[in-house]
């Protein structure tokens, strides 16, 4: 057993996996009556007391973190239930969590982890090692619908989980499984002792729902909910048996309360904030010039994340089932003509005028801000109206004298574009693309439309031309298989596919399922950099520009170590109020 | 055939004085001029309709033009004296420069002055969607802009999209009630004249209709309108949308109207005289109402107009990239609009100044027609 | 009476099973829409079809619409609204956890709207055209065609720059840490702004409701009589006048008793007003039919017994008006 750790640690060659920047090994070892071994938080020794005022768009949907969706209910309860590993806001490295250590086995399909010593649920139970096993238990449960179970699938079998003492648990993966840490730790611990029984009686999609008294949701996090009140806000104070600490030994978190108003609309987040109702906010592109101005009246800060995750696109239909006529699946399944429309498209304009100037090109699947996956030498497509029409005419469309452009047969280019009309960014986004493509000579309606509607078009009829589309995207590129795979249900292009319609396609399904399975995550960063490659050159989804990131904090608070990844407040629990 | 011609004006007639020979159409007019109020809504009204027709003449540009260098761009000034103290005889403006762009913050370039020109050939576009023409009332030479009313995110010209837009705002109110008053007057009358049988089916699905909290019924339907590609059928789904919500009340006052009035002598001698039923009610029962469905047809269109710019205001109505006054509304909610480029709320106030314009003309009718009635 | 009633109410259960299914129809059948747990993938690319499956099973969604219907409808029978498809929680729950602030709201501006209205009417109809009563006429009619969400907007932001009124919410954060006088103020303040958004704006049209029907009554012959009789204008107007003209506005109060719970979904969006409205759009906007249908129903309702409440009252005070 001893061995094994040792080997799994030198055969780990990824920085990205030694649990180094806990900070734990250089101070004196802080232990706490009862937990020996808490993990320690690094920043200055802060004060504790004091509420923070946070605030969200729409209320949680569910306090049951396994069921929990959206980010409307995981952010709520981001504080209050913890995984077994966690990634570090500032390294993105994934660091001991629950578990305090961890190994895999030689063949890369055997991981074993050692829960803290002394870890009690925020009702003083202790967590142990059942508590994880009845997790999974739940996780896999064909009765419970969540989506972490789809993400644990290996080779589309579940991950097998063994008890091997009190403190000690044991996954066993069907396949070397490349995310697994990251996704293991999205996993939250649930207790046992609380929802057993409601899960014996086949109750458990009933249990901590919205109507739960607070008292009975328990976790591991730092907080735990007091009150919540239905559309006005949501009510923490501290867990007084939370396991961490900082560099002096002393319990984390610092602030008392927390205190999480819902209001229903964006503009309302604003209001809050600048009212001082509300001790930080999501900038957006558009505002920040006038925030920056305001920093110092409003005693805020206002912090650059750099390039966000989530990016807008055009998708153009391929799928034969679409119901379009055969001329028209041609063009959009020819890649010049894919490529003449992205060089068509004024990526500046959108910058400028959807992102007010804060915003970058793009033209691959992953965004700068995931800088360990992201591929900067893909294909680019700098604004460009003649080299569109050329490469146009190497495809063989001609524009006519009467500016219409036509296909080799003699078939005038004319589609239409749609999006969701409850997003005005999009809304904006297509705006500009279709007048750019105008001007290629394409004869292009844009026609935003319900949410349900598209998404019915999108998965169901297929009935549709192109598309502008956003997906938020992660740090784990493994997230976006659903999208990449040609046997995706959500390949938008051409979802569902039995076997890989073109070469590029099939390529892309090998490289996702070689990354899948590779634990290397070098060797997981080359497969994944000829998928960005691939995508950019085959250009299914044109991509058009990522924000940037900002977020306006209030300058009361001590210990802020701001980034793209983790945000002002992923080391919350050592965030003092000044 | 002759009774048909005498029947209309008899019940209108019947409380005008006798005396002149004024017909009750003369008497009323006279007294709604009266109403200055209301001869203010109706020339207001009539300015607003002109312009709607004349729209694509009127505006110095097409629906969607737009110059992507000047977005949020505040309206332009007009002047008669340029910076160097001259007097011009030609109203001018000057073009834009660009101060900040990321704000975005504009200056006018005062070193050259771009003279307004009257009737200039611009964007071809269809007048009431048949006469072809190319010549704008006003413009203005490259590369000034003449953005009167400012520009709205995208660098369009949101004068002209006011304009433009007017046709579905102003449209709408028409359309619903040219859908909703045939089937409520129908319905209200046959429901009203048979009585009996008939008249609970009827009177039982206005109730239905009644008893739906109409705002969410309103949102159910516009949210599972089916995408239509032109905005002309889409406009007409809308209508649909709120006719189906608002002919209930309309059948159920002339039911009450009709009731009262089947057992009149007219009546009775229309019936006497071999008139088929749908005759008699159509040529006789009906008309008796004129005054009533005038009335409610003038404050009825108002209720569409501020409905139909909740709608949009929601997302639900009308889509980019036509557009209306609900929608423009609509991109004027967040507080940059309210602070940095407040020129957006025009929309606010023309929908304002629709509606009253509207309900000042149809008090003043109601009073007009007949001082007793009021209409609940 | 007591027959007619009683033939109203038993009409009550045809009347409601035809208006859940006609929305239930609208709803369900919509054409090319996709229903709430279709629309799960783009908001979670990683949820698998089966998964969705499963989750439309368990609603029981996956029946044919008019087996789903009866389904629902034997349920609300058994007075079970279903769950709710989005929080997985008890209909009624969701519904009662706003009802009560819709309830509070409702009857705040309704008191606000008829306190102003009904001496505001009185005042002009006994000095008509005076220039106050030109005034107030004038201003009657701004409101009515204001459109709601931009009277709510820019009653927003005039509470955002005065920093006099709370913006959002019906409490505030300290709420539970107040004393209980301190609670019902803090409530008190929280209500100002969408009382009025939702209240004096309706001011306008039940002024001139008021105005109108008193001027009628004044100008009639039984008062006439009244004055001849040498009874004081101040008598005149009030014991007989406005007691009078107040009856047709019977009516209208039971119409508004009606819509007390079908809230005002623009206002409490525009002012973060935890209420049913704002509950009913996002249910009707992400189709979690369950929710949409119970309010629907609940609405449908309040309305009927409104009318009935209307039909009863307006006979009690008009005795020209029998039932039978």
């Amino acid at each position: 057993m001893r061995g094994s750790v040792l080997i799994a640690l030198v055969t780990l060659a990824a920085a990205a996996f030694m649990p180094a920047a806990t900070g734990g090994a250089t101070a004196p070892h802080p232990s706490l009556p009862g937990l020996p071994d808490p993990k320690v938080m690094l920043g200055q020794p802060g004060r504790y007391g004091g509420v923070f005022l946070d605030s969200q768009q729409s209320d949680p949907s569910t306090f049951n973190p396994i069921l929990a969706n959206s980010t409307s209910s995981t952010g709520p309860l981001a504080n209050v239930f913890d995984g077994l590993v966690e990634a570090n806001g500032k390294t993105t490295d994934i660091e001991p969590g629950l578990a305090e250590s961890w190994n895999v086995s030689k063949d890369g399909r055997t991981w074993t982890f050692t829960l803290r010593q002394g870890l009690q649920w925020a009702d003083g139970t202790p967590v142990t090692a059942d508590d994880v096993l009845f997790t999974f238990r739940v996780v896999y449960d064909k009765r419970i619908p969540n989506s972490a179970a789809d993400v644990l699938k290996v080779a589309g079998k579940p991950i097998e989980v063994t008890k091997v003492n009190a403190r000690t648990v044991q996954f066993h993966t069907a396949e070397p499984f490349g995310p697994f840490l990251r996704e293991i730790g999205n996993a939250s611990l649930i207790p046992e002792h609380v929802l057993r029984r409601a899960y014996d009686a086949g109750q458990f999609n009933q249990t901590w729902g919205v109507n739960t008294p607070p008292s009975q949701i328990v976790g591991t996090g730092p907080y735990r909910i007091t009150e919540y009140r239905p559309a006005q806000r949501i009510v923490y104070d501290r867990n007084p048996h939370y396991w961490k600490v900082d560099a002096r030994g002393q319990r984390l978190p610092y602030i008392d309360h927390i205190v999480l108003t819902i209001v229903p609309n964006q503009n309302a987040l604003r209001l809050l904030f600048q009212g001082g109702q509300a001790d930080s906010y999501g900038v957006r592109p558009a505002e920040y010039a006038e925030f920056v101005r305001g920093a110092r009246a409003g005693n805020y800060t206002v912090y650059d994340g750099g390039p966000s995750f989530g990016s807008e696109f055009l998708a153009f239909n391929q799928n034969p089932a679409s119901g379009m006529p055969d001329y028209k699946l041609r063009w959009f399944q020819t890649q010049k003509f894919r490529q003449a429309v992205s060089y068509a498209i004024d990526r500046q304009a959108i910058i400028n005028q959807v992102y007010a100037g804060h915003a970058v090109p793009e033209y691959g699947p992953e965004s700068p801000a995931d800088k360990f996956f992201f591929d900067p030498h893909v294909m680019q497509y700098p604004y460009d109206l003649h080299k569109a029409a050329a490469v146009l005419a190497e495809a063989g469309f001609t524009k006519g004298t009467d500016g219409v452009l036509r296909d080799a047969g003699g078939h005038a280019v004319q589609f239409v574009i749609t999006t969701n009309a409850d997003n005005p960014d999009r809304v904006a986004i297509g705006n500009i693309i279709r007048q750019d493509l105008t001007a290629l000579g394409m004869q292009v309606t844009f026609a935003p439309e319900a949410f349900n509607t598209l998404v019915a078009k999108l998965t169901d009829s297929f009935k549709w031309e192109a598309l502008v589309l956003g997906l938020t995207g992660g740090i784990e590129p493994a997230d976006g298989q659903n999208v990449w795979k040609s046997s995706g249900s959500l390949h938008m292009w051409y979802p569902r596919q039995a076997k890989p319609a073109t070469p590029w396609e099939a390529e892309i399904d090998r490289y996702f399922d070689l990354a899948a399975t590779t634990v290397d995550q070098n060797r997981r960063r080359d497969y994944y950099n000829q998928w960005q490659e691939i995508v950019a050159e085959q250009v299914p989804l044109i991509y058009t520009a990522i924000p940037r990131a900002y977020v306006a904090v209030r300058n009361k608070f001590g210990n802020i170590e701001f980034t793209a990844f983790g945000g002002p407040f992923w080391n919350f629990p050592v965030i003092y109020i000044k | 055939m002759s009774q048909d011609a005498a029947a209309a004006p008899r019940v209108a007639a019947s409380p005008a004085p006798a005396g002149r020979a004024r017909t009750p159409l003369q008497l009323a007019w006279r007294r709604l001029r009266r109403y200055r109020l209301a001869v203010v809504g109706g020339v207001t009204l009539v300015c607003l309709y002109a312009a709607m027709a004349l729209a694509p003449f009127l505006a110095p540009y097409a629906l969607d033009y737009s110059d992507r260098s000047l977005f949020y761009a505040p309206p332009v000034g007009v002047h008669w004296v340029d910076a160097r103290g001259r007097l011009h005889l030609r109203p001018f403006v000057y073009a834009y420069r660009v101060v900040d762009a990321s704000l975005p913050a504009y200056a006018p370039d005062t070193s050259r002055t771009y003279d307004i020109h009257f009737f200039v050939r611009g964007a071809p576009y269809r007048l009431l969607w048949i006469v072809p023409g190319d010549v704008h009332l006003l413009g203005v030479d490259a590369p000034a802009r003449l953005f009167l009313l400012g520009t709205d995110q995208f660098g369009r010209d949101l004068l002209s999209r006011l304009l433009y837009g007017s046709a579905v705002s102003l449209l709408i109110g028409i359309l619903v009630v040219l859908i909703t008053f045939p089937i409520g007057m129908i319905l209200g009358g046959i429901a009203g004249y048979y009585g009996g049988f008939i008249d609970n089916v009827i009177m039982r699905s206005v109730e239905v209709l009644a008893a739906f909290p109409s705002f969410y019924l309103l949102l159910t339907l516009a949210s599972v309108l089916p995408p239509t590609l032109s905005s002309g059928a889409r406009l007409f789904m809308i209508s649909a949308v709120f006719s189906f919500v608002g002919w209930g009340g309309l059948a159920r006052v002339l039911r009450g109207i009709v009731l009262g009035i089947r057992d009149v002598e007219f009546v009775l001698a229309a019936r006497a005289a071999g008139l088929s039923d749908l005759r008699v009610i159509v040529r006789h029962v009906l008309p008796t109402t004129t005054s009533y469905v005038i009335v409610a047809a003038t404050l009825t269109i108002p209720g569409v107009i501020l409905g139909e710019s909740g709608l949009s205001f929601l997302g639900l109505g009308v889509q980019e990239p036509s557009t209306s006054w609900g929608l423009l509304l609509a991109q004027a909610q967040s507080i940059e609009a309210l602070t940095q480029f407040p020129w957006l709320l025009t929309p606010g106030v023309l929908i304002v100044v629709a509606v009253l314009a509207f309900n000042f003309l149809g008090d003043g009718v109601r009073d007009a027609l007949d001082p007793r009635q009021r209409v609940a | 009476m007591i027959r007619y009633i009683a033939r109203r109410l038993i009409l009550l259960g045809p009347l409601l099973v035809g208006i859940t299914f006609v929305s239930w129809a609208v709803i369900q059948l919509a054409p090319g829409s996709s229903d709430y747990f279709q629309s799960l993938v783009l908001q979670y690319p990683q949820i698998s079809p089966q998964r969705i499956a499963a989750l439309r099973a368990q609603f029981g969604m996956n029946q044919p619409p008019l087996v789903q219907y009866l389904h629902w409808l034997w349920s609300i029978v058994h007075l079970n609204f279903g769950y709710s498809f989005a929080y997985n929680v008890p209909v009624a729950w969701l519904i009662g956890s706003r009802a009560l602030n819709t309830l509070l709201l409702s009857v705040t501006s309704l008191i606000a709207a008829w306190a102003l209205a009904l001496p505001l009417g009185i005042y002009s109809a006994v000095h008509q055209y005076s220039a106050l009563d030109g005034l107030l006429s004038a201003a009657a009619f701004v409101a009515i065609s204001v459109p709601s969400f931009f009277s709510a907007l820019l009653l927003l932001y005039a509470a955002f720059w005065t920093h006099l009124l709370p913006l959002q919410g019906l409490t505030s954060v300290d709420f539970d840490f107040l004393p209980w006088w301190d609670k019902i103020l803090d409530v008190a303040r929280h209500l100002v702004l969408p009382t009025i958004a939702l209240g004096v704006f309706s001011v306008g049209g039940l002024m001139r409701y008021m105005r109108t029907n008193l001027l009628d009554v004044l100008r009639s012959d039984y008062l006439q009589t009244a004055r001849a009789k040498g009874l004081p204008e101040r008598a005149v107007i009030f014991r007989h006048g406005v007691r009078n003209a107040i009856n047709p506005l019977v009516t209208l109060f039971g119409f508004e008793l009606g819509g007390l719970l079908s809230g005002a979904a623009f206002v409490e969006n525009v002012l973060g007003y935890p209420g049913l409205g704002r509950l009913v759009l996002e249910a009707v906007l992400k189709k979690d039919v369950f929710v949409v249908m119970g309010s629907l129903l609940m609405g449908s309702v309040l309305l009927i017994l409104g009318n009935l409440t209307a039909d009863i009252m307006l006979a009690y005070v008009d005795p020209r008006i029998r039932y039978d």
